[in-house]
């Protein structure tokens, strides 16, 4: 079996990222030096930028603390992974929190130009001709949060140690950016900035084998499926006045379906039917016939993914 | 408390959802789909309501 090997090695100063081209197969360990320091993270397509990883979906999948085991997945229509979690020796990351901004340090701190992982990545991203806005919404390593009771999302401090490290495993080559967050004045990093070493490796056999297959579906559109799969160069939004709606399954149409219930099954619907849907007893029976259709059918395979091949 | 008759408005989509149950033998019709649903939450619910 083989044995990994090392291709790159970096270590990222407080107060800057680093694009790696990332090509499947290939592992980026991103690792504590000191300890305690958040590291947000972008992921592109290297072939097609507008493939992105996409947090909303990620979040959904494996939680608002993606660790080993999780995928990074892309954004809908493509929504397919793009990273495997092989390993993570804190278990502690974010999908919840956006990345840290200019605005948020001069709104708040009173700084017009401190480190902000919004400019730190846009810098990085740059080496790769992507503009600022291009940087999307950040997972965010060793990031420890909490959702409170009320809602709201909140930054506690972490408890990384040196050498503690996340392997990401690349299922499709993508351009990786990493970058020291710039929060020096939160507690995301326990008030200070660090350094963080970066190593490339190429993934053993078994690496390879500890990723799961996922699904690959007729949905997971790619830009030859799309309508409009020219990307715009321009800033302005014009109207197409050439546009003709097409969307999915329209118009909805409605049926019927006339439904006799024993006098014994019109008991059990009284007593289990939502109070909420009042007199509409067709929206409350059919509440229950998807309720009970979720239970039984609905499922998720052991990646995460939306069970396949249901009724 | 008597026979009932209900009246479930379901999309196409949703339509194409209790049909492939159908379909898989799950139940011998649409309305019977429903009905089996409803009979299995209440159990499901009554299950419950012992545990308590």
């Amino acid at each position: 079996m083989s044995a990994r090997s090392v291709l790159f090695e970096w270590t990222m100063q407080p107060g800057t990222g680093k694009a790696i081209e990332l090509r499947a197969g290939r592992i980026l360990r991103i690792e504590q030096v000191e300890g305690r320091q958040c590291v947000d993270f972008n992921c592109f397509n290297l072939h097609d930028y507008k493939e992105y990883m996409h947090c909303g979906r990620t979040r959904t999948v494996h939680g608002f603390n993606p660790s080993k085991g999780s995928f990074l997945w892309s954004a809908p229509p493509r929504e397919r992974p793009l990273l495997y979690i092989l390993e993570d020796t804190v278990g502690r990351n974010d999908v919840l929190f956006p990345r840290c901004s200019a605005y948020l340090y001069e709104s708040a701190y009173g700084f017009d130009a401190h480190t902000n992982c919004q400019d730190i990545q846009a810098e990085a991203q740059r080496e790769y001709g992507l503009t600022p806005d291009d940087v999307h919404d950040s997972f965010n390593l060793f990031m420890c949060t909490e959702v409170t009771l009320d809602g709201r999302a909140t930054i506690t401090r972490q408890e990384s140690r040196p050498g503690d490290f996340v392997d990401l495993l690349a299922l499709v080559d993508v351009l990786a950016v990493p970058n020291v967050c710039g929060a020096d004045v939160m507690r995301t990093s326990n008030f200070a900035l660090k350094p963080i070493k970066l190593t490339v490796f190429q993934a053993s056999e078994a690496d390879m084998a500890a990723a799961p297959k996922t699904p690959i579906l007729k949905s997971q559109r790619t830009p030859q499926d799309f309508r409009n799969a020219t990307i715009k160069s321009d800033r302005a939004l014009v109207r197409d006045h050439t546009y003709v709606a097409e969307f999915v399954n329209t118009p909805i149409l409605v049926e019927d379906v006339v439904v006799t219930l024993s006098a014994d099954e019109a008991a059990m619907f009284e007593a289990i039917r939502l109070p909420s849907y009042e007199a509409d007893d067709g929206a409350a029976l059919r509440d229950i016939l998807f309720t009970w259709w979720e239970e039984n059918f609905l499922g998720a395979t052991e990646s995460g993914a939306p069970a396949i091949g249901s009724p | 408390m008597a026979e009932r008759t209900v009246i479930v408005r379901l999309n196409q989509q949703q339509i194409e959802l209790v049909d492939r149950a159908v379909a898989r033998g799950a139940a011998a019709d649409r309305a019977a789909l429903i009905r089996r649903a409803l009979r299995e939450q209440a159990a499901k619910s009554s299950r419950r309501g012992e545990a308590r």
